[in-house]
C-alpha cells in the first residue's frame, strides 16, 4: 500500500485528512482504514478504472485539435475529500447568505443603484468595473434573479477555517466533473461510500432545471429552456452536452436562435420554437451583436431588447460580472450587511485595493509576500504569487500596477489546505502518498429559493508546492463527499 | 427658433440583407433650451418599431426586418423648437479650488471624467494636455474656452484623413480630421483636466433662413459638453472654435460616438457590400403665432 | 429538432453513403480495367463524365491513368467528392451530434476518418488495391451496422435515412447511366462477353449480383438488370425501394409537424416517374434520358427537403 507512514502533515499547512498527531479528522476515518490498507496493486487497479470509465462517459475537457482526435480527461484523483456535517451546516449557510448578498448587489447596480448612493460601494468603482454592462440598466429579471447559478471559490487557511477566495457568478463551470466523479466513486469503492453516508449529489441537473422554469417570465406551465452553448470547440463543451442532457432541454447555439417582435425563438425543423428561459454560457460580450460585440455569431441580435420587454430571462443575467470582480470582492462583506443586515458568516481574504495610493505604496514595498490579481480575470489567469515569482516577474508586475492600479488587488499568501494525493512515479510501487493544494467550488443555485449542491469540486494541485489548480494548468480533481448529520 | 428636419438614411445592399437588427438615435432631445415637438421614424421596407430610453437617457427606436430587402430607408423627421439660452451665472472658480472636489466628482461624474473607447488617456493625449495644462489660478471656464480656441487653431477641419472608428489618438498623429474628431480630442483634454466632458451628437442648422441640404456621410454634427461651476452642462463647438448657439440641435448624448451613433444595425447577408448614403435637410420655419404663455420667457417676435 | 442538428445528421449519414458508392464504382471498375484490356484511349472517361469532375480532374491531372484516377477519386481532399472528402465531410458533420448518436458509432467514424487522415498512393502499390477496397468495404458495412442497430426509429434516424436514401437512388441511377450510356458505344458488342462482363460488374458494386440471380437466373440481360436495378421493390439498393424508405421516413417528419404540411411535390413527381415505367418501356424510350430524370428528381428533392428542414437562414 502507499506507504502511510511516510505521509507526515506538515505544522505550517492545515492536512484535511489528518491532525498533528496523524488522527483522522471527523468523518475521515472511513476513509482512511479502507483507503490506505489498499495494497498498490489494486490502487493500480482503481486509477486504471476510473480512467476507464472517464474516457467510456466521455467526460473531457476539449478538443477537436485538427488532425488530432485525441482528448484529454481531466486528471481524477480517487482519496475523496470529506467534509462533515457541522462544518459543511456553516458553509451552506454561508453560501446562501453570500450568494444572495451578490444577486441583491446586482439586481441594485442594475436598477437603483442605492449602495451606491449610500457609500457603501464606491459608484467609481463599479462604473469602472469592464463588467458593469450599461445595456442592462432597465432590465428587470423575474423574480429580480440576475444571479442564477454560483460557483463560490472556497479556500481552507492553516487555521483550519473556510475563507471566500473567488466569486463566479458569470458561467461558472465544472458542476458535471462533480457529478461524473460521484457516478465513478460510487462503482469504485460502494461499500466505502454506502458505511459513510454520503449525501447524493445527483439531484443537481433536476434542482437547475426547477430554478430555470422558476425565471421564466410567461407564468406558463411548461417554458421552453434551452441552454446556450458555443459549441464543440468549448473547453466546456461536454458540461453543455452533459447538463443539457441530463435536464432534458434544447442545446442550442447561435446560428439556431432568432428573435422576431422580441421574442427569442430556436429554428427547429417544424418552424419557430418560442424560448422562455436561456440558459447561457457564453459571456455577454457574445450575447448580442446589436449592443455587443458585432462580429459575435455566438449569440443573437436583439436579444437584449427581448429581455428589455420581458418575453425571455437569461441565467445568469447581463452584467452579473460586475459582482465576481476582484475589487468588489472587498466590499462583499458590506454588502451582506448592507443587504440582509447580517454578519458575514463565510470570511473573505483580506484584500488590498491598489487604486489606493497609500495601500499601494505599502505593497510595492514587500510585493514578494502577496499574491497580485488583475480585477477583471477569472480562474489563475493573471495571477503572481510574489513569494514564488522571479525577480523579473516582480518587476513587470510593479511596472504593471504602476500603469494601471485600478486594475490590480493584493492579497496576502495563503497556505491553502493540503489533501493525500496519488502521485504517480518511479518509486518501487509507482505511486506515492503525497500532500497535495486543494479548493473548493461548491455550486449555489438562486430561483423561488436558493439551494446549495451538498457537494462541490475539490481541484487539487498536481504539480508539488503548486497553488494554482485549474484544469489548464496541471490540475486534477476529487470526489468530495458531504457526510450526512 | 422653429426647424423641420428631415435625415435620411439609404442602404443599398449588393446581396440582399436579412434578419436586421437596428436601433435609432435620431430623435431631438427635450431640455431647457430645445423642444421636440414632433418626430416620426419612417422606415422602407415598413416595419413596427419599440422605443426605450438607453442609459444616458437617450431616447432609442429599435426595429427589425426579417425578410430579405434589397433597400432599406431611414428617414427621421422631426419639428425641432429651439430657444435661446439663459443659461445661469458662472462661478469664478481657480483650479487649485477646482481640483479639491475631484474625488467627488469622479463619483457622481465618472462616465464623463475618465477614458472612453474613442477618447483614450493614452501617451499621445497626455503629452497634448501637458501643453496647454490649465495653471492652478487659472479660471475652469476660462480653460475651457482656452482649450476649444486652441485645438481649433491647432488643427485643421478635413474629411478623409481619420476614420468612423478613429480614437483622438488619430488626428494627434494626423493634424487634422472631422468634427467628431474635434470633438474627442477636446473632451480628452478637458476630462485629463478633471473637467466632466460629455459628447453630443446632433445637427448645425443653416446660418441663413435657407433650407440646407447636405449630402454625403456627415449629415450629422458632433460637439461637446463641459460642466462648468455654476453653469452646469456648457456647450461648445470645437471644430468652429466657439460655444453652442440656437442653431445646434442636440440628438444624443454620451461618452463619445460609440454611444451615439445615430444608426447602429447588424444584418446577414450572402456576401457582398452595403453602400451607405445619407441626406440632411434643415429648414428653419417662420414662428407660427401661438398663444401666449407666460411661462415661457423666450416668447419673442417672429423671425424673418 | 433544431435545424442545424437535422442538417448534420443529414449529411453525416449522405456522406457516408457517398464515400460508399465510390469507392465501389472505383472498386469494381478498376477490377473490371485489368480483367478485360481497354480498347479505348480514356477508359476511365465514363467514371469522370458520370460525376461530372472532368474539368476537375483536368486542372490537376495531367494523364488518366490508374495512379491519377485512383488519388483523384480516393484520396484528393482537393476533390469535394472524393472518398476522403466525404469521410472528413461525415466526421466533421458527426462532432456536432456526440449527443445525437452512439458513442460505438462516433469512435467508428472517428476511426475511419483518423485512418483516412493517414492515406497515401503507396497504399495502393502496398497492400494494394484489392485490399484498400476490402478493408474500406469492412468499414462501411460496421459502420451502417451500427447505425442501423444503435439509433432508435427517431426524427434524427428519419433525417439520416433521408440522406441515405437520396443518395442512394442517385448514385445507383448514376452507376446503370456509366455502364449503359458510356461504356461499349458499339452495337455489336451489345451482349457480347465484355458487355456481359460489364453488366455483372455493375451488379457486384451494388453488392446484387446473387440477388439478380435469385430472382433471373443465370442469364444477364440488360432489361432484367436494369429492372433489378430501378424497379425491385425489395432489392436494399434498388432505386425503387429506396425511394419507398425516403417516403417513409418523411411522412414519419410530417407526422411530428404541429400543424398538416403540404405534400412533397418533388417527392411525388418522382414517384409518379417510377411507378409509371417498367424496364422494357424505359430501354426503348431512352434509358439515358430515363436515368438523368431520376437524378434531376433528386436533385429538386434534396433542394425541397433543404428549404423546407434544414435551411438556418
Amino acid at each position: 500500500m502507499p506507504d502511510w507512514a511516510a505521509y507526515k502533515p506538515d505544522a505550517n499547512v492545515f492536512d484535511e485528512m489528518m491532525d498533528l498527531s496523524s488522527q483522522p479528522r471527523d468523518g475521515c476515518a472511513g476513509v482512511i482504514d479502507t483507503m490506505f490498507s489498499m495494497p498498490p496493486a489494486q490502487f493500480t487497479e482503481i486509477c486504471a478504472r476510473a480512467d476507464r470509465m472517464f474516457r467510456r462517459m466521455g467526460v473531457t475537457f476539449n478538443v477537436y485539435g485538427a488532425a488530432d482526435g485525441s482528448e484529454r480527461i481531466f486528471p481524477f484523483d480517487p482519496i475523496p475529500r470529506v467534509i462533515d456535517a457541522s462544518t459543511w451546516a456553516t458553509l451552506e449557510a454561508g453560501l446562501i447568505q453570500r450568494v444572495r448578498a451578490l444577486n441583491a448587489f446586482v439586481a441594485d447596480v442594475y436598477g437603483e443603484g442605492c449602495v451606491l448612493s449610500d457609500g457603501v460601494v464606491p459608484r467609481d468603482l463599479v462604473l469602472g468595473c469592464p463588467q458593469f454592462r450599461r445595456a442592462a440598466v432597465g432590465i428587470k429579471p423575474p423574480l429580480g434573479n440576475f444571479v442564477t447559478v454560483a460557483g463560490i471559490d472556497l479556500v481552507r487557511g492553516a487555521d483550519g477555517r473556510f475563507y471566500v477566495l473567488e466569486d463566479n457568478v458569470r458561467t461558472p463551470s465544472g458542476v458535471s466533473y462533480v457529478i461524473e466523479n460521484r457516478v465513478v466513486m460510487t462503482r469504485l469503492v460502494p461499500t466505502l461510500m454506502r458505511a459513510s453516508r454520503v449525501r447524493s449529489v445527483e439531484r443537481y441537473p433536476a434542482d437547475l432545471l426547477q430554478c430555470l422554469m422558476e425565471m421564466s417570465p410567461s407564468g406558463k406551465s411548461n417554458p421552453t429552456i434551452a441552454l446556450l452553448t458555443p459549441g464543440p470547440f468549448n473547453s466546456a463543451f461536454f458540461e453543455h452536452v452533459f447538463l443539457s442532457q441530463q435536464m432534458g432541454i434544447e442545446l442550442v447555439e447561435g446560428v439556431d436562435l432568432v428573435c422576431v417582435d422580441r421574442k427569442l425563438y430556436m429554428k427547429d425543423v417544424h418552424g419557430l420554437r418560442q424560448i422562455d428561459v436561456l440558459y447561457r454560457r457564453i459571456d455577454d460580450d457574445f450575447l448580442d451583436p446589436l449592443v455587443f460585440r458585432p462580429d459575435s455569431l455566438l449569440g443573437v441580435a436583439g436579444l437584449t431588447a427581448v429581455l428589455r420587454a420581458g418575453n425571455a430571462a437569461i441565467a445568469n443575467g447581463v452584467g452579473t460580472g460586475v459582482a465576481d470582480d476582484k475589487a468588489v470582492y472587498a466590499y462583499t462583506p458590506a454588502m451582506i450587511r448592507y443587504y440582509l443586515a447580517e454578519e458575514p458568516i463565510l470570511p473573505i481574504v483580506e484584500t488590498y485595493l491598489l487604486r489606493d495610493p497609500e495601500v499601494r505604496e505599502q505593497v510595492l514595498k514587500n510585493l514578494e509576500r502577496y499574491v497580485v490579481k488583475p480585477t477583471g480575470a477569472s480562474g489563475g489567469y493573471g495571477v503572481v504569487i510574489g513569494p514564488k515569482a522571479s525577480e523579473q516577474e516582480l518587476a513587470e508586475t510593479r511596472e504593471r500596477i504602476i500603469n494601471d492600479p485600478s486594475a490590480f488587488i493584493a492579497q496576502p499568501v495563503i497556505a491553502l489546505s493540503v489533501h493525500p494525493t496519488i502521485i504517480h512515479n518511479g518509486s518501487e510501487s509507482g505511486m506515492r502518498l503525497m500532500p497535495r493544494h486543494i479548493d473548493f467550488r461548491p455550486f449555489v443555485l438562486l430561483g423561488a429559493k436558493p439551494r446549495v449542491l451538498a457537494g462541490g469540486l475539490t481541484r487539487v494541485a498536481l504539480r508539488e508546492g503548486s497553488l494554482i489548480v485549474n484544469s489548464s494548468q496541471g490540475g486534477g480533481s476529487k470526489d468530495t463527499w458531504v457526510l450526512e448529520a | 427658433m422653429l426647424l423641420r428636419i428631415c435625415h435620411t438614411t439609404r442602404f443599398e445592399y449588393q446581396a440582399p440583407a436579412y434578419d436586421s437588427h437596428n436601433e435609432a438615435r435620431m430623435r431631438p432631445l427635450e431640455g431647457a433650451t430645445q423642444r421636440c415637438v414632433e418626430f416620426e421614424l419612417e422606415l422602407m421596407p415598413n416595419s413596427s418599431t419599440f422605443e426605450y430610453d438607453d442609459y444616458y437617457g437617450n431616447r432609442v427606436y429599435g426595429f427589425s426586418i426579417h425578410d430579405p430587402h434589397p433597400n432599406l430607408i431611414v428617414a427621421a423627421k422631426s419639428l425641432v423648437e429651439r430657444m435661446p439660452a439663459a443659461p445661469p451665472p458662472a462661478i469664478p472658480t481657480p483650479f487649485g479650488e477646482y481640483l479639491l472636489e475631484d474625488h467627488v466628482r469622479n463619483r457622481t461624474e465618472y462616465d464623463f471624467l475618465n477614458a472612453s473607447r474613442h477618447v483614450p488617456f493614452s501617451e499621445p493625449m497626455r503629452k497634448f494636455f501637458w501643453l496647454a495644462k490649465p495653471d492652478p489660478s487659472e479660471d475652469v471656464a476660462a480653460y475651457a474656452n482656452r482649450i476649444v480656441a486652441f485645438i481649433r487653431d491647432q488643427f485643421v477641419y478635413e474629411p478623409g484623413m481619420t476614420k468612423v472608428h478613429s480614437t483622438a489618438d488619430e488626428i494627434l498623429s494626423v493634424g487634422g480630421g472631422v468634427c467628431q474628431d474635434f470633438a474627442h480630442l477636446t473632451i480628452g483634454v478637458l476630462r485629463l483636466a478633471g473637467i466632466p466632458t460629455r459628447y453630443v451628437s446632433g445637427y448645425l442648422a443653416p446660418a441663413a433662413k435657407s433650407m440646407v441640404e447636405t449630402v454625403g456621410a456627415q449629415a450629422s454634427h458632433a460637439w461637446l459638453e463641459a460642466q462648468l461651476p455654476g453653469q452646469g452642462w456648457t456647450g461648445f463647438d470645437p471644430t468652429n472654435g466657439c460655444m453652442v448657439d440656437e442653431r445646434h440641435i442636440r440628438v444624443a448624448i454620451g461618452r463619445d460616438y460609440s454611444d451615439v451613433p445615430p444608426l447602429r444595425g447588424v444584418y446577414r447577408s450572402h456576401g457582398g457590400k452595403q453602400l451607405m448614403s445619407v441626406e440632411l435637410q434643415i429648414e428653419p420655419l417662420p414662428d407660427a403665432p401661438r398663444p401666449t404663455d407666460p411661462s415661457n420667457s423666450s416668447n419673442q417676435q417672429n423671425q424673418q | 429538432m433544431l435545424r442545424r442538428i437535422a442538417s448534420h445528421l443529414f449529411w453525416t449519414a449522405r456522406n457516408l453513403e457517398r464515400a460508399e458508392w465510390r469507392a465501389r464504382l472505383l472498386d469494381v471498375n478498376y477490377h473490371l480495367l485489368i480483367e478485360s484490356p481497354p480498347r479505348d484511349a480514356q477508359p476511365w472517361a465514363p467514371l469522370l463524365a458520370i460525376f461530372g469532375e472532368r474539368e476537375l480532374f483536368a486542372e490537376a491531372y495531367t494523364t488518366a491513368d490508374d495512379a491519377s484516377i485512383l488519388n483523384f477519386f480516393a484520396l484528393d481532399i482537393d476533390n469535394p467528392n472524393s472518398i476522403r472528402s466525404c469521410i472528413d465531410n461525415a466526421r466533421n458533420n458527426a462532432i456536432s451530434l456526440r449527443h445525437y448518436i452512439s458513442s460505438e458509432l462516433w469512435l467508428d467514424l472517428n476511426t475511419l476518418y483518423l485512418n483516412a487522415q493517414e492515406w497515401t498512393p503507396e497504399l495502393f502499390i502496398s497492400p494494394g488495391v484489392f485490399a484498400f477496397f476490402a478493408d474500406l468495404k469492412d468499414s462501411f458495412y460496421r459502420l451502417s451496422g451500427i447505425l442501423q442497430s444503435t439509433i432508435p426509429r427517431d426524427i434524427a434516424y428519419d433525417f439520416m435515412q433521408l440522406g441515405i436514401m437520396l443518395e442512394r437512388t442517385e448514385d445507383v441511377s448514376r452507376m446503370l447511366d456509366v455502364k449503359y450510356h458510356f461504356l461499349l458505344p458499339r452495337l455489336e458488342d451489345v451482349g457480347g462477353s465484355l458487355d456481359i462482363l460489364q453488366w455483372a460488374a455493375v451488379l457486384r458494386s451494388a453488392s446484387g449480383l446473387e440477388a439478380y440471380r435469385k430472382r433471373f437466373g443465370n442469364a444477364i440481360k440488360i432489361d432484367n438488370v436494369v429492372e433489378f436495378l430501378l424497379f425491385d421493390s425489395t432489392f436494399p439498393r434498388s432505386a425503387r425501394f429506396s425511394l419507398a424508405m425516403l417516403e417513409t421516413s418523411l411522412n414519419s417528419i410530417k407526422r411530428e409537424a404541429p400543424e398538416p404540411s403540404p405534400p412533397s411535390a418533388q417527392l411525388e413527381e418522382l414517384l409518379a416517374l417510377m411507378r409509371s415505367k417498367r424496364s422494357l418501356e424505359v430501354i426503348k424510350s431512352g434509358l439515358h434520358q430515363f436515368l438523368l430524370q431520376i437524378q434531376d428528381g433528386c436533385a429538386a428533392l434534396g433542394d425541397e427537403v433543404f428549404q423546407r428542414y434544414l435551411r438556418t437562414d
